[in-house]
């Protein structure tokens, strides 16, 4: 009998697991699940991430705020507005700066583009998981109209920095308003498509309804964020709750659904993409004139700032302190997939066909390489710790064995 | 049209080359069609030939936890079969190369044995992901085998025949038994599907489960030798239906359209229905499909008897 043999009569007596990933055909980025199955229903899950660490927070202290702004939109490639806004807001506010209502606004057009892109991408990925291979090229074409949008106007297509310290770089023009609105009016009809296609395909519905079933209170418990909350019933929405740059102007509906399921999930995100495209029209018709910067000085004065912006996957939090030179001193980012993974391993997983994990698991639209940091859980009250530079060093070295 | 010489029939056409060449073609013309209903370009024609080609080429890769012997064999007993199979079916609208009582029972034995291969080829090996593919596909196996089955016996019984060449004929002077039984049709239809692991009865090969199911392992020679296999499968399964349910052999070029149409219509459904879970597989061929090929077989007895 050979070694592999061997290991795999003493461990197959006890439990069955079926590993997925880091490298798996089902993900775009490593991570590592293990699921316990017998037969075929999941009875256990474990998840370990970790693989992209890219010491951001720690590069951060190295640059100034304006290298920072470019640095922090690379945490994620589908994100890379509301990364870029959540830190620049803290840099303003601490500065005391206040940027002017157009600049604002066209925060606010660049956030939901986003929403619209990182949305469709999704809408192709967990179709894709659940074998709708055609929804999956549909919508991934349909995301190319936003891709142009983003790409004629800021540039870019993935990272378009429309944010500089003060306010913004790109104006909208009538032009873009002209060019735009037709391709954004076509996208409102696909994706009422989509929505018809969702809640009347039967063999759809029969691998979406009452999958993947998380309540309300529980959701909330778990502190699950953007449309993951929304689709149990939890209405959670930083634009709503704390109105940042371009929301306070023009506020945005929300979109929730009380059916808690998958099915809720795909509703939400396609709901949140016909707001935002009806919202992104009626801002650029309604634009403030002025000027598009403030002036920002180069040192940002010692303090401490928060800010919490809605991405595209939920609530994405952002602290930085100051130390009155051009770095700053503390840059410290809580993605939203970090506070939504708790939803799938704790409860969701369990019980269910390792079929439906695909969907499951893309659900929450996870980006693994917003979730790369070091996570330790205390069960105690008052247990806090400080581990120094050594210890940390050391849990690395013995993590990444 | 008579049939050739025997050697002739297994090397060259219909079976061997023609029809090697021929699975080919199909398996181009369903991706383009799938391509196409996607709202993609698709391949191109001789997107297969070198996807086999550079499979054939490549170095064939054997883990060391399988049983060596079976590993190489399988994927070659699995073709044999299905170009055995091919033998007894009237390929391209020519009359089969073999022909004797029963050769029915036959050609369907030898396209599960495919089948069988396959789950096999899975459960010889430790990877995981074989082995929970391996279990799907056996277990797919035994809920479409039956009212598959079922399906093709129903010409059979029309005819009261078991020999495919006496089952055609017999189709040819009638109206088309897709008419007469429309419900046979159906699932003969569906189950080539569940028995070529198309989409939406794809779970045993589900990427974003278990990346390819019981190939997984495989590589090279082996798995080009199970993708032929399973092109060879398509082409036989779709002659033999055309042959019983669209009007026997009649005319061999409407004869290869027929098989084109069968051949959209799958991709047709493959593109539209999203996958179904294993147990919704089994619930379905059972609850509904084991059933509807049951209440047909009554209609044809009673029909036949009275």
């Amino acid at each position: 009998m050979t070694e592999l043999q061997e290991i795999n009569k003493s461990t197959s007596a006890k439990k069955y697991i079926v590993p997925i990933g880091p490298q798996h055909p089902a993900l775009k980025e490593p991570g590592h699940f293990q699921f316990t199955v017998e037969g075929e229903i999941v009875v256990d899950a474990t998840i370990r991430l970790g693989y992209v660490h890219r010491g951001i927070e720690k590069a951060a202290e190295q640059r100034n705020y304006t290298q920072v702004l470019y640095l922090v939109e690379r945490v994620c490639g589908i994100c890379s507005h509301s990364h870029g806004t959540a830190f620049i807001q803290c840099a303003e506010k601490l500065a005391g700066v206040e940027i002017p209502p157009r600049a604002k606004a066209v925060r606010a057009i660049a956030g939901e583009i986003e929403r619209l892109h990182s949305h469709l991408l999704w809408l192709g990925v967990a179709s894709h998981g659940g074998g709708f291979d055609s929804m999956f090229m549909y919508s991934w074409r349909d995301r190319e109209i936003v891709m142009e949008i983003l790409e004629n106007f800021f540039g870019n297509r993935v990272n378009y920095s429309v944010n500089i310290p003060g306010g913004v770089k790109e104006d909208i023009t009538t032009e873009f308003i002209d060019q735009v609105t037709p391709k954004l009016e076509y996208l409102k009809k696909r994706m009422e498509y989509y929505l018809d296609v969702i809640n009347t395909d039967i063999t759809f519905r029969q691998r979406t309804v009452n999958i993947g079933k998380i309540g309300k209170v529980e959701t909330d418990k778990l502190g699950a964020t953007g449309p993951t909350a929304r689709a149990s019933g939890v209405a959670r929405d930083m634009r709503i709750t704390r109105p940042y740059d371009g929301y306070d102007l023009f506020p945005v509906n929300i979109v929730t659904d009380d059916r808690c399921d998958l099915n809720a999930r795909f509703v939400v995100r396609i709901k949140e993409c016909i707001e935002s495209i009806l919202y992104i029209i009626d801002v650029m018709n309604r634009m403030p004139d002025g000027e598009l910067t403030a002036k920002m000085p180069r040192k940002i004065p010692a303090g401490e700032y928060m800010s919490s912006v809605e991405a595209p996957r939920g609530e994405l939090f952002y602290f930085v302190r100051s130390n009155g030179t051009e770095n700053p001193d503390r840059v410290k980012i809580r993605t939203a997939s970090l506070c939504n993974w708790g939803t799938v391993v704790s409860s969701v997983a369990k019980g269910h066909k390792l079929a439906d994990m695909p969907m499951i698991l893309s659900g929450i639209d996870p980006c693994f390489s917003c979730n790369d940091r070091m996570v330790q859980i205390s069960r105690g009250k008052n247990d806090s710790e400080v581990w120094t530079w050594e210890q940390l060093r050391k849990y690395g070295i013995e993590y990444y064995q | 049209m008579s049939a050739p010489h025997p050697i002739i029939c297994l090397l060259l056409f219909p079976g061997g080359l023609m029809l090697l060449a021929s699975s080919l073609f199909y398996e181009w013309l369903e991706r383009k069609l799938v391509a196409r209903f996607q709202n993609r370009i698709g391949p191109k024609v001789y997107q297969p030939v070198a996807d086999m080609l550079k499979l054939i080429v490549k170095e064939e890769v054997i883990p060391k936890s399988v049983n060596r012997t079976l590993f190489i064999l399988l994927p070659i007993f699995g073709f044999a079969c299905v170009m055995t199979a091919s033998l007894y079916v009237p390929m391209f609208g020519v009359d089969a190369a073999i022909g004797m009582s029963g050769d029915l029972v036959i050609t369907m034995y030898l396209l599960s044995a495919m089948s069988v291969c396959l789950g096999m080829a899975g459960a010889n090996s430790l990877n995981r992901f074989a082995v929970v593919g391996a279990t799907r596909t056996l277990t797919q196996l035994f809920a479409y085998e039956a009212p598959f089955m079922l399906s093709l016996l129903l010409p059979a019984i029309a005819a009261q025949s078991w020999n495919i060449a006496t089952i055609t004929k017999y189709a040819e002077g009638k109206t088309w038994m897709m008419l007469t039984l429309p419900i046979g049709f159906v699932i003969s239809i569906i189950g080539v599907m569940g028995k070529l692991e198309i989409p939406p009865f794809d779970a045993p090969e589900a990427e974003s489960e278990i990346v390819s199911g019981a190939l997984s392992e495989y590589s090279g020679r082996g798995l080009a030798l199970f993708r032929i296999a399973k092109n060879v499968e398509l082409v036989v399964c779709l002659s033999l239906i055309a042959a019983f349910y669209l009007g026997g052999i009649g005319n061999p070029l409407l004869f290869i359209l027929k098989t084109f149409v069968l051949l959209a219509v799958i991709a047709l459904l493959q593109s539209s229905l999203t996958r179904f879970r294993i147990d919704q597989t089994i619930g379905l061929w059972w609850q509904v499909g084991a059933i509807l090929s049951l209440a047909q077989l009554m209609v044809l007895i009673m029909v036949k008897v009275l």
